[in-house]
């Protein structure tokens, strides 16, 4: 599954939303209603699945979702 | 107050029901829904027998994305709230939420969420704990969920008193509507007590009763074995606005929110003042707030802690308060079903009262098998009996002696 793929898996799981609600050119706070704390779980989530550090302030709640995969591929290349 | 303010709705989580059509048929039975402990491992509580919850899953209206971020007092209120406003007919499309107020009351916090993630930071470090955990253990989480879930923006407030914390809440929001702040309340409270650590601490209190193999008969108030109390988890909300309000919507009443009385024994963290003079200025204070005559109320809602000492007291108190006349009022205390319910008691007792109102019965207390010669009074042993209840009082009391009185009125 390519990075976009698995962020979609990653944040469904997690806040137990459907894949198809995570819109693309859309910030989680605008296709799910995510709120901050929620934020902070799924960039933990991604975190331990990625094997990367990514900081709470790095990606937030307005961060429309290619974004994340930029900021994703980024911190995969060191 | 000036104007009255009016019950609408009521909403119940309890361990005999979760809707209230349950809830009363199986309190008018007059059984016991105390059961064991089986959802961990309490065989070394020196009390492990509580009245539980089992199927808040099943009535739930919240998605499972909810649910893993709040603690199961929060999921308990949420599902009562739901409940009031339904049965308050509440239109939440066009009701304006700037005036719409939540009041709590609970003792202890949620204490589910709380353990296990304190243990997961333990073993696993920083990373172990869930973010949601900062927001869902407090004691005004449920508060804080059931406004953010309808968008109600009022003054709202959530109260720890022990066993009085709802007996407060629902004072409180009382008082808020009849000085017009707001339009629309739902008041009551919530407890989870059944968890590793809160049953350890209610433990350590001293109050619970160790009558484990004979669960079902364990919590006897006024009877000569009496023991002590036992725990119960769930939640009491209720939708209070002005009687003015309720006719305009046109929606039926169950009751009306009178008066309170209010004291504290100011003599020791747990145990009671040893005689009966601030339970007594309680009754005395709540009967002057509501404009009573002592020989017009019908029914008195039993705090029955079940203790020696408790039952005693309140048995004084009345007697000291009503004289003779206490024979001509009916008094009860169903909590003996199903547990207390702490932070939630008054508001289940409130609910149970305002049915009790409704369906002209007055529940029994049951497990009442011996007279102790110091508790003499007649406490509706056993079984519900038919009586007209126009005018009550509830008694509702926290550890140390937090005293409050709340009087309720059917017409």
């Amino acid at each position: 599954m390519d990075v976009k793929g698995q962020i979609v898996e990653v944040i469904s799981s997690t806040l137990d939303v459907g894949k198809d609600e995570l819109k693309d050119g859309q910030n989680l706070y605008d296709s799910i209603g995510v709120d901050s704390t929620e934020m902070v779980e799924v960039v933990v989530v991604l975190n331990k699945h990625f094997g990367i550090k990514i900081e709470t302030n790095e990606v937030t709640k307005f961060t429309i979702i290619e974004e994340i995969v930029d900021i994703v591929n980024k911190k995969k290349q060191g | 107050m000036n104007e009255r303010v009016a019950i609408t709705g009521v909403g119940i989580v309890s361990p005999c029901g979760l809707k209230k059509e349950t809830f009363w048929a199986n309190l008018k039975r007059g059984e016991s829904f105390i059961d064991e402990i089986k959802r961990f491992d309490a065989s070394l509580y020196p009390s492990r027998i509580a009245g539980q919850v089992h199927e808040l899953d099943h009535y739930t209206h919240l998605s499972g994305r909810l649910i893993k971020k709040i603690d199961v007092f929060s999921h308990m209120g949420l599902v009562a709230s739901e409940q009031a406003l339904k049965d308050a007919k509440v239109d939440l499309e066009n009701i304006d939420k700037k005036r719409v107020g939540v009041f709590m009351g609970n003792a202890i916090g949620g204490w589910l969420f709380a353990e296990t993630e304190l243990r997961d930071m333990y073993i696993e470090g920083r990373e172990g704990i869930s973010p949601y955990m900062a927001s869902a253990w407090f004691p005004a989480a449920p508060q804080g969920q059931i406004t953010i879930y309808y968008g109600f923006k009022g003054y709202s407030k959530t109260i720890v008193a022990d066993k009085a914390s709802s007996a407060l809440s629902i004072w409180y929001a009382a008082k808020i509507i009849a000085q017009g702040k707001n339009d629309l309340i739902l008041a009551g409270g919530m407890e989870a007590p059944v968890t590793p650590y809160a049953l350890l601490s209610a433990n350590t209190c001293g109050n619970l009763s160790k009558n484990n193999l004979n669960y079902k008969k364990a919590y006897k108030p006024y009877d000569l074995y009496r023991d002590g109390f036992v725990l119960g988890e769930g939640s009491g909300v209720v939708t209070l606005e002005k009687e003015s309000c309720a006719n305009k919507r046109g929606v039926p009443i169950y009751g009306f929110i009178k008066g309170i009385g209010f004291s504290s024994d100011g003599y020791d963290s747990v145990r009671y003042r040893p005689n009966s003079d601030e339970l007594e200025y309680a009754i005395e204070s709540c009967l002057t707030d509501a404009g009573w005559e002592k020989d017009s109320i019908d029914y008195i809602c039993l705090d029955g802690e079940g203790t020696v000492i408790g039952d005693y007291l309140e048995t004084q108190a009345l007697k000291n308060v009503f004289k003779e006349k206490i024979s001509e009022i009916s008094l009860s205390a169903p909590k003996s079903m199903f547990g207390n319910l702490l932070g939630a008691q008054t508001a289940v007792d409130l609910i149970a009262t305002v049915l009790s109102m409704k369906n002209s019965i007055v529940l029994p207390t049951i497990n009442y098998q011996m007279n102790d010669p110091y508790c003499d009074l007649d406490y509706t042993p056993n079984k519900a009996i038919s009586r007209e209840i126009n005018k009550a009082l509830i008694i509702a009391r926290g550890r140390g002696g937090i005293n409050v009185v709340l009087a309720v009125e059917k017409k």
